[in-house]
């Protein structure tokens, strides 16, 4: 630890995770005038040597340490929704960049069920807004759902790919409405960086730089604006004094133990990893950790359900091609009480890769030898839709500690999942949608493949500190100098991919913090 | 089942991939140094994967045997694990051991001596971990054996350049994306079908 710009230094903010909430973070306190510094388990990329167009190499991208995994659902963890490394979870994800709806916010008065946010659609709208125009989101000009109905920043993608021509084409011909995908990719050249080539790639790390990620647009400008970014360090500790306050956090840099100071401490190690080092942080003055006077650290984490359906189809469609997801469909995203169940789901046409596909049948849909062969042989005529489905918060889905412990001596994290009836009714809901789209597109359901996607909770917000964790600023109940702003604090997990979200969470909570400096 | 696409070679098209991807795609076609399984476990390997996957070519099994045994050589990449379940390098290999001594109970004969439907037979019992009473392996952990090689090895063999000719996917695209991504067309360079698509 050579060359350390804070290294004896009390920060106002020590940053822990740089994902898609961390790097926000660091970006607008460092440009605020703090003096700030992330510290990042995972290394600094460089998309040009470090990614390649090759989906079992990227791998390497995702959080991969062990962790175990029960429950009725167990989930998948690693690639399917952990980053690791600057830039988290954004390096690899696909950049449909959708905003909450004003009911996400408000699922108790609705629907009778969950928790209201201790914050409102309205609250977020600023930082929606902001976010979208900085790093230029592509979509139409008229989104036909929700609260915002565009126009977006830059134009809508053009043209769309094979798979997403038949979604649109099956919607139509139901009377749903669709639209092209909002995406955090670019359609027209900005800031240096070129408009997407259509390589289908964005799992596994955008080489040119069309898709945004946290890695290129915040991190730099966050290290222009004075941040320290620390990267391979594994915050391995939050230190606490006599007084009940947070001083620091300790990290592991190539087997080494060090110290960072600082004024004010946020977490953003995303749903597992933050709950995880405030359990792991336990003390004599938090004996059951830290900000969990209310026992809910690790509590009601959620998933999205995020089963595929496809269809077979006479001509190709090639799935491999354009950026995977290039149309949507919101119509089925609010509750609709003749369905049966409460919430609903967002709809993306969504490409595809060989090992992705292939792996995917094996394990969640049991197909393999002769019979994944022949599906292999055939995969350039399926066209794929994939659910995104709200998921309800429920107590017993939660993050604990093991028995085991990790190379640094940690106990790993237990994860524990389960579908609740709701889901359930939701997901078989989203199925037979699919179904019915790609049918009247001119496809033949072939394959249902059972998928989560993305994750959220596990230290939500509230206004209650016996029912909740952080306040609607993300400043923890307990420690007033303690933040936790990442996919944790959400309260429930919406019908939409979340990360536009989490980005506009952690911009709000900035703001917070820097008015108070 | 016969490819669609014979005649295209995915590999014709690496000058167009950047450097880094084209290594990493190269070295799929050996020479392999093992670090970890023991010949006999790569053979074990090699002959399970060959009916997981379907395919019997030496030098695929050689390269998803070599992708198994980097993998479980690792002290890292597990991402999650049952409770109760061993790590994966301690599954793998007691799994081999344990679908070895069965075979040896039930059909007198070691593994790789069996026949194609008798090593089918052993595998699918793993599948549904039904080898209970006899393994001492719980029904889970049986099957988690069996997910996890054919996780490591489904995902090895769709990494093969010459799986990618076969199917008709277009391989590594970077710097040079797609042009032509619409339906019913294709970029010259891509894989077409015999008498379909001229790329128009
Ligand atoms: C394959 C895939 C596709 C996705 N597609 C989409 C999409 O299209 N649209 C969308 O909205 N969302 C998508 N997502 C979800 C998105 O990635 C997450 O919502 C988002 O990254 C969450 O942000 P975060 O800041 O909470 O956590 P992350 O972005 O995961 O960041 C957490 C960071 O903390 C670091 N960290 C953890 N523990 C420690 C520690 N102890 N010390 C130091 N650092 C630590 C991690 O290494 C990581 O970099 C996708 C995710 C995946 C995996
Ligand atoms: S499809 Fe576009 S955004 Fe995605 S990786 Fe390729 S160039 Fe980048």
């Amino acid at each position: 630890m050579k060359d350390r710009k804070f290294g004896k230094e009390e920060v106002d903010v020590a940053v822990v995770g740089l994902g898609a909430a961390g790097s926000v973070l660091l970006c607008d306190l460092a440009e605020a005038g703090l003096r700030v510094v992330g510290i990042e388990a995972g290394p600094f990329w460089d998309p040009q040597n470090d990614f390649a167009s090759d989906e079992l190499h990227a791998k390497t991208l995702a959080w991969n340490d062990t962790r175990l995994s029960t429950g009725q659902d167990p989930l998948q963890l690693g690639s399917n929704n952990s980053g690791r490394g600057v830039g988290g979870g954004t390096v690899h994800f696909t950049g449909v960049f959708y905003r909450f709806h004003p009911s996400d916010f408000k699922v108790r008065t609705l629907d009778g069920v969950a928790e209201d946010w201790p914050i409102s659609y309205a609250d977020l709208e600023p930082f929606y807004a902001k976010i979208e125009q900085d790093i230029k989101v592509s979509g139409p000009r008229e989104f036909p759902w929700g609260a915002f109905h565009g126009p977006y920043p830059y134009p809508e993608r053009e043209p769309i790919s094979g798979n997403a021509q038949v979604f649109r084409k099956g919607c139509e011909a139901l009377g749903i409405k669709s639209t092209v995908a909002p995406l955090a990719i670019l359609s027209a050249p900005y800031a240096g960086r070129p408009p997407c080539t259509n390589r289908g790639f964005c799992n596994q790390g955008c080489m040119p730089n069309a898709k945004f990620s946290t890695l290129i647009h915040h991190i730099p400008r966050a290290l222009k604006a004075g941040a320290e970014v620390l990267s391979d360090c594994m915050a391995t500790r939050i230190l606490v004094n006599k007084g009940g306050l947070v001083t620091g956090v300790e990290f592991n840099h190539n087997g080494r133990n060090y110290q960072q100071k600082a004024k004010i401490v946020v977490l953003s190690a995303f749903v597992i990893e933050t709950p995880r080092l405030l359990l792991n942080s336990a003390c004599s003055q938090f004996p059951d950790g830290l900000a969990n006077s209310s026992g809910l650290v690790g509590k009601y984490i959620m998933p999205h359900s995020g089963h595929d359906v496809y269809a077979r189809f006479e001509e190709e469609i090639r799935l491999y091609k354009g950026t995977p997801v290039l149309a949507v469909s919101q119509d089925f995203y609010e509750t609709d009480q003749s369905r049966g169940f409460v919430r609903g789901y967002s709809l993306n046409a969504h490409g595809s890769r060989p090992v992705g596909l292939a792996r995917l049948a094996a394990l969640n849909a049991g197909i393999w030898g002769k019979q994944l062969r022949e599906l292999m042989l055939e995969w350039n005529h399926y066209a794929r839709i994939t659910l995104v489905g709200e998921v309800l918060p429920a107590l017993s889905n939660c993050v604990t500690l093991s028995d085991e412990k990790d190379e640094y001596g940690l106990p790993r994290a237990q994860v524990s999942f389960s579908y609740g009836e709701n889901d359930r009714k939701l997901i078989a809901h989203g199925i037979e949608k699919c179904k019915e789209i790609l049918t009247a597109a001119g496809g033949q359901p072939a394959l249902v493949i059972p998928d989560s996607a993305h994750l959220m909770g596990g230290c939500r917000m509230g206004n209650d500190p016996q029912t909740s964790v952080v306040n609607r600023f993300c400043q923890s109940h307990d420690i007033p100098n303690l933040y936790i702003c990442d996919a944790s604090v959400f309260v429930t997990s919406g019908g939409a991919n979340p990360t536009e979200t989490v980005m506009a969470i952690a911009s709000r909570t900035a703001g917070h913090i820097a008015s108070l400096a | 089942m016969e490819s669609m696409y014979p005649g295209y070679n995915v590999l014709d098209l690496q000058d167009e991939w950047d450097p880094h991807t084209r290594e990493i795609v190269n070295r799929r076609l050996g020479p392999f140094t093992f670090k970890l399984l023991s010949p006999w476990e790569q053979a074990m390997i090699k002959a399970v994967a060959e009916h997981l996957i379907c395919d019997g070519r030496e030098e695929i099994l050689e390269w998803v045997a070599f992708h198994v045994d980097e993998q479980l050589a690792k002290p890292f990449g597990e991402a999650q694990r049952k409770p109760g379940v061993p790590p994966q390098k301690e599954l793998v290999r007691r799994g081999l051991k344990t679908l070895d001594l069965w075979a040896k109970k039930h059909f007198s004969e070691a593994f790789l001596k069996l026949d194609a439907s008798r090593q089918l037979q052993l595998i699918s019992s793993f599948q549904q971990g039904s080898f209970h009473k006899d393994t001492g392996w719980e029904t889970d952990v049986q099957k988690e054996f069996f997910k996890k090689v054919l996780g490591l090895v489904t995902e090895a063999y769709y990494s093969h350049p010459w799986v990618w000719s076969e199917i008709g996917y277009g391989g590594p695209a970077y710097p040079r994306g797609y042009v032509r991504i619409e339906l019913g067309i294709t970029d010259p360079w891509e894989p077409r079908r015999v008498g379909t698509n001229e790329g128009s």
